[in-house]
């Protein structure tokens, strides 16, 4: 009788334990699907190049490249398809242009040897008009 | 300091990883170390700095998996290495909460059978929190 009592006890730690993880694992990523989205953006012209505001020829020279270079990955809106959304980066500029020229290992690949620095600058110029 | 900028949260996720990682290693090694002691107050004491060492690196879990979706922006999966960060992140985090837990409640009345289920499940822990750790670097500073 004591035996069975001391194994439903350790059954009911178990469960405990089990549960309460369950149950914190489950509300940090449903909490991390929910403002997921929330943020996703809503862009202008969905399966369009975007617009560039008049007046930025650097970020319209980086909206053409963009197109020739990265749209394959991350959807010719920038809204991501194998690639991530690109809407409302907070990686600074330099952040952005190491990730370009470098890549992300099993990620990206890296635009270093077909890049030059200006248009690096170009495509990062036409990153910042992408408002999330 | 820009709240949003995203290496704030680089370096803060940097950072907060390190100690959930180390003291999970330490818990484990702890623990190991007090099953090859004869002396019952140093085992004793082993088991004690185990026990804190999990219970701190549970809780510092916490701003590790918070700073790294805000990273993220709140992609609890992604793709290439931070795909792989992930396979080992939430088992690590959901195998450390878990182990807390049951240790909380069970304090210093384990049985022989059942600490060593706990510490197959707590070294099991440490190696995928480490290899979350090592794909975390990946991510951030891999070529």
């Amino acid at each position: 009788m004591q035996r069975s009592f001391r194994f439903i006890a350790a059954i009911g730690r178990l469960f405990a334990a089990v549960a309460t993880s369950a149950m914190i694992v489950g509300a940090t990523l449903g909490f991390a699907h929910f403002m997921q989205g929330r943020r996703s953006p809503t862009v202008a012209n969905p399966g369009k190049l975007p617009a560039v505001p008049a007046g930025q020829p650097l970020a319209a020279q980086g909206a053409k490249l963009f197109s020739f270079n990265c749209a394959h990955c991350h959807s010719i809106d920038a809204t991501g398809d194998e690639g991530p959304d690109l809407y409302g980066l907070t990686k600074s500029d330099t952040r952005l242009k190491a990730i370009i020229l470098g890549g992300i290992k099993g990620e990206m690949p890296s635009f270093g040897k077909k890049l030059k620095d200006g248009d690096v600058q170009a495509l990062v110029a036409f990153l910042r008009t992408l408002k999330g | 300091m820009n709240f949003f900028d995203s290496s704030l949260w680089d370096r803060l996720h940097g950072g907060s990883t390190h100690l959930p990682i180390a003291l999970a290693i330490a818990s484990a090694l702890f623990d190991c170390c007090a099953c090859l002691i004869k002396n019952e107050n140093l085992r004793k004491g082993l088991h004690s700095a185990a026990f804190y060492a999990l219970l701190l690196g549970t809780l510092g879990t916490f701003p590790a998996v918070i700073s790294g979706l805000i990273l993220t922006r709140w992609d609890i999966a992604g793709s290439g290495a931070t795909l792989f960060h992930h396979y080992f992140v939430w088992p690590s985090f959901a195998l450390l909460i878990a182990l807390s837990v049951w240790r909380l409640i069970v304090r210093t009345n384990i049985s022989r059978s059942a600490f060593y289920i706990y510490l197959a499940l707590m070294i099991l822990t440490a190696v995928l929190v480490s290899v979350a750790g090592f794909w975390g670097g990946e991510v951030l500073l891999g070529k």
